[in-house]
């Protein structure tokens, strides 16, 4: 769940934080303050390239456009290749989560227990599509912590459905925005890897780059952002059902 | 000759270094021991189309080398055994060396409802049911629907299925074997069976690898054995168990020099050259033994002088059999084996008349007692077999002819019902966990053997599917064939939960859109290549009967041939297409490599004995033979596999020189002035004791065969013994009678 957030949360928010050290905090606070860093902005909105890499070194690219606003709604529409063009996701609060297929020129429900499967062919699922604050799915502890960075034990809490036991995160101690996350089995085995690289987009910090490598099928996904822009005033409309169809 | 034998006494010392030379060289060679290749299907010509195909299927798909492992429970459909399941999904899953895994656990289920839809495992990770409610919704859905029921679980749910595919380009049996290890050491409470060909594979490497320990030293014995019995002295033991030890050590250092693996049918060449290749230093022995009042070195010069060209003769209608392989064979490793029994003999042939003179001219004479025993011995012979046979010949030779006709009836009789069997579960005897499991899984589950039809064009077009799904059904109305697969049920499936019904969308964009849905997806990469131009439908066939294989290929070519579609080109593969390949290949090899064999033993014989009628006689016991065999094979039951195709040109082979030995002794009789029964009876008192002799310890040596762990080298052990007691028994009963008859109409003539 936490992969999701990261992962996602990082292209569409950024959150200007002072910077300050981070040694006197409990694993709680670390974890607001991400939620912070990554929720920053009202709204977001961006261009993103996706490009999946199979453990052969073959590649695909798609793109889409994505709004989100605050940490609840996102609408993820694709723009190419033209075949998936106008394919769109819609993400609410209390984890409903639409489908437009413009073929077909119909929403539809998704149900709710595929949150863990695979997101159109990507190493993301229909889970790390959602925006949901960190604090809200994970119980945190932290691993380690110095000058430079901190790494927190993440937990899902108690009735939060994961395919994974933990995570690791690891974050930039000084201004709390995630630069690796660490995706563990059940049996406690290592399965996937994402490295995040942030940059700063006026008073926000913004993933610009995320990389999810499956470490069981050597599958990876590579999601660039571009022409991001915050705080355009979307409103609530903007992330309606009729919306998703137009 | 004369002068072939001077140099060979004369540079004796020179022949004995030389031999133990390449001798030592071989042994080098040999050090690591041999690498076994029991897979068939590497077998195959590269021109077969079917295995062609099967090979890209292979490349394209990730895989065509399936493993199944089937999971047997009181209820499998319980808590326990479904996260046992799930368990070895998982560590399969993500082991290197699978491509692909699909079983309860992660089967692809597709439903939509007022819950919205989903694309997701029937069952989900971390979610495994639990309750009797979970359990009980499970069972519903599983035998709800005709991908899962019978397929992924048996119908008395005592049985589940996963299935994998072993990612193309890794060594297929050692990572089948490295599987089966792994998911064996997590010693799981269910009863466990692993199926498939790459299994079948390294089950007949076992056996292989087994029958070579054991089969080898069990020749050998028996070699020994019969070898004292008709000799009573070192030499004729000891020397011709040299020569075919040495003989095996040469060929087989040439095969592995050569690159060649030792494969199910070439791992008894050993035993077939210990039997064959010592029959050649027994003559010179033999001879030399006869010679050695002469003086020891002269004697064995002339020995070898006299024995040369019977030996000569002998070997090349043996080469001339087994190199028969060559031209007839469909399958490489006939033609392999052809190719170095052939030379194995030949090495046989080399040592009998070189290295054997060279050491019989240092050893001594033969010891009176050895005379005595052997006189004794071959009295023995004579006086219970021999003679009452002249006494039946001379007096009854009408007794002779009924036999043989009655006998030819009955060959004839059965000949007809002869039938073929390629499939390798057969090869394992009942009982072996191999054979076990490849049943079980076959009553219960849909069978083993993969079948593929391909299809080549734009596979997200709507003509594409929908010629998919024709052919699909199609495929569902053989009843051996379970539940066939393709992307096309899952677009169907797709467009039916988007509200459209069960149909191929005749809008190729909503079937790139569903599709968008499914990409991703495990399953997908079985059924679809990466670049979208092909597709395949995946199903199983479960019946071993080879009938049921060839009418099933006959008629899926035929409707292929009659439905040609204008949006993709469709190919038919699978194993059931393989064995039907070599199924017919099996009829094409046995009668190419046999009218090949006879025409040039004719030829040989006629141009040794200088004339066509010698040679046509010569074949007329062996004729006999073959058909009595295939009689037998018919009326036994015993089938025509890719071991018993090799037995009519090996019998061939082997059986002629009997044939050649009598014809020469009487020819030769004839023109030392003896005729008719006198003549007869020369012959078998001195050529006819050699033919029963030799005749016995050949097929004694064969019938080693019959302990194998594999059923097809029983069943050739069995049938070149029978076709040596057939032939040797021919040659001294029918051709006399025929050479009698030939010799009186001639005289009638002038």
């Amino acid at each position: 769940m936490k992969k999701i957030a990261f992962s996602l949360m990082g292209f569409f928010f950024f959150v200007w934080v002072w910077p300050q050290r981070a040694y006197t905090q409990n694993a709680e606070e670390i974890l607001r303050k991400v939620d912070q860093v990554l929720y920053a902005s009202k709204d977001e909105q961006s261009h993103l390239k996706i490009i999946l890499t199979d453990k052969n070194g073959r590649q695909s690219e798609r793109q889409a456009v994505i709004k989100q606003k605050g940490n609840t709604m996102r609408l993820f529409r694709f723009t190419a290749p033209a075949a998936d063009a106008g394919i769109s996701f819609l993400s609410l609060p209390k984890n409903v989560m639409y489908l437009y297929l413009p073929a077909f020129g119909r929403e539809r429900r998704i149900a709710s227990h595929v949150r863990n499967q695979k997101f159109a062919g990507t190493d993301f699922s229909y889970d790390d599509m959602e925006a949901k604050l960190l604090e809200v799915k994970y119980d945190p502890v932290i691993l380690k912590q110095d000058e430079n960075k901190i790494i927190l034990k993440l937990i899902p809490k108690p009735g939060v459905q994961s395919e994974y036991s933990k995570t690791e995160l690891t974050l930039d101690a000084h201004y709390f925005y995630p630069v690796s996350v660490d995706y563990f089995d059940r049996t406690g085995r290592k399965i996937k890897h994402t490295d995040y690289i942030f940059k700063k987009i006026g008073n926000y910090w913004n993933a610009f780059k995320i990389t999810m490598k499956d470490l069981r099928t050597g599958h990876q996904t590579q999601l660039v952002s571009t022409d991001v822009k915050y705080d355009q005033g979307l409103s609530d409309s903007d992330f309606s059902v009729r919306a998703l169809t137009r | 000759m004369k002068q072939f034998a001077d140099h060979i006494i004369r540079f004796r010392w020179l022949v004995i270094a030389l031999v133990s030379l390449l001798s030592l060289g071989a042994v080098y060679v040999l050090k690591d021991g041999m690498s076994i290749n029991s897979d068939v299907s590497t077998s195959l010509p590269d021109s077969d189309q079917a295995a062609r195909l099967l090979k890209d299927i292979g490349d394209e798909f990730g895989g065509n080398t399936m493993g199944l492992v089937g999971v047997e429970a009181k209820n499998v459909l319980k808590p326990g055994v479904i996260r046992d399941i799930a368990r070895i999904t998982d560590s399969l899953k993500y082991d290197t060396l699978v491509s692909s895994v699909v079983s309860l656990t992660n089967i692809i289920h597709i439903q939509g409802g007022d819950f919205g839809i989903s694309i997701d495992p029937l069952v989900k990770p971390g979610q495994l049911p639990e309750t009797k409610a979970e359990l009980d919704s499970l069972t519903k859905i599983v035998f709800g629907n005709d991908m899962y029921k019978g397929v992924i679980v048996s119908n008395d749910t005592t049985m589940a299925l996963i299935m994998f595919t072993i990612r193309a380009g890794v060594d297929e049996s050692k990572a089948a074997k490295l599987l089966r290890n792994k998911i064996e050491g997590m010693h799981l409470d269910e009863r466990l069976y692993f199926a498939g060909s790459p299994y079948l594979v390294i089950g007949i490497s076992d056996l292989i690898a087994h029958d070579l320990k054991r089969l080898i030293p069990i020749s050998l014995l028996v070699i020994l054995l019969v070898l004292w019995l008709s000799f009573r002295s070192f030499k004729g033991v000891f020397l011709p168990v040299l020569t075919a030890g040495m003989a095996i050590l040469w060929t087989l250092a040439s095969m592995k020099m050569l690159g060649f693996e030792l494969t199910m049918i070439s791992d008894n060449i050993p035993i077939i050259l210990l039997a064959v290749g010592s029959a050649y230093t027994i003559h010179v022995v033999n001879r030399v033994g006869i010679m050695i009042a002469a003086g020891r070195k002269k004697a064995v010069a002339e020995a070898v002088k006299l024995v040369a060209v019977p030996v000569l003769m002998a070997a090349l209608t043996t080469i001339v059999g087994f190199l028969s392989f060559v031209l007839g064979a469909y399958l490489k490793m006939i033609r392999d084996f052809g190719i170095f029994t052939a030379l194995g003999v030949m090495f046989s042939l080399i040592l009998s008349l070189t290295l054997i003179p060279a050491i019989l001219s240092f050893v001594g004479n033969k010891s009176a007692k050895a005379n005595r025993e052997k006189k004794a011995k071959t009295n023995f012979i004579r006086g219970k077999l021999l003679q009452p046979l002249f006494y039946v010949l001379k007096e009854r030779p009408k007794l002779i002819v009924t036999i043989w006709i009655i006998l030819l009836l009955f060959g004839i009789g059965g000949s007809f019902r002869v039938h073929r069997n390629v499939n390798m579960v057969d090869y394992f005897k009942k009982g072996n966990p191999t054979r076990v499991a490849e049943k079980k899984l076959r009553d219960k589950l849909g069978g083993t053997e993969v079948v593929y039809v391909e299809f080549t064009g734009n596979v997200q077009s709507p003509g594409f599917l929908k010629t998919m799904k024709k052919t699909e059904t199609y495929l569902k109305t053989f009843p051996y064939i379970s539940q066939p697969q393709s992307v096309a049920d899952l677009i169907e499936q797709m467009n039916e939960v988007m509200g459209e019904g069960k149909k191929i969308p005749s809008n190729a964009k909503k079937i790139q859109q569903l599709w968008f849905l499914l990409d991703g997806q495990d399953i997908m990469k079985q059924l679809v290549n990466s670049d979208l131009t092909k597709a395949v439908i995946d199903a199983r066939f479960s019946s071993g009967n080879s009938d049921d294989m060839h009418a099933f290929v006959n008629a899926m070519n035929s409707y292929l041939k009659n439905h040609k579609s204008n949006c993709c080109k469709v190919e038919f593969s699978g194993m059931p297409s393989v064995y039907s390949h070599m199924d017919t290949s099996l009829l094409y090899s046995q009668f190419s490599s046999l009218l090949l064999a006879l025409v040039l033993v004719i030829f040989i014989v006629a141009l040794l004995l200088r004339s066509f009628k010698s040679g046509l006689m010569a074949i007329v016991p062996i004729v006999a033979t073959l058909v009595v065999l295939f009689g037998v094979m018919g009326l036994v039951g015993i089938p025509l596999d890719v071991a018993t195709v090799l037995v009519a040109s090996t019998s061939l082979g082997i059986g002629i020189d009997y044939s050649v030995h009598v014809l020469n002794h009487l020819k030769q009789v004839q023109q030392a002035g003896k005729s008719g029964d006198e003549a007869v009876a020369d012959m078998l008192q001195i050529t006819g004791k050699a033919v029963v002799i030799n005749m016995v310890s050949v097929a004694a040596g064969f019938l080693v065969l019959m302990l194998s762990d594999m059923v097809p080298l029983i069943h050739f052990g069995l049938l070149v013994a029978l076709s040596m007691l057939c032939s040797g028994m021919g040659a001294i009963t029918l051709l006399p009678l025929i050479w009698k008859k030939s010799i009186q109409t001639k005289n009638i003539k002038s």
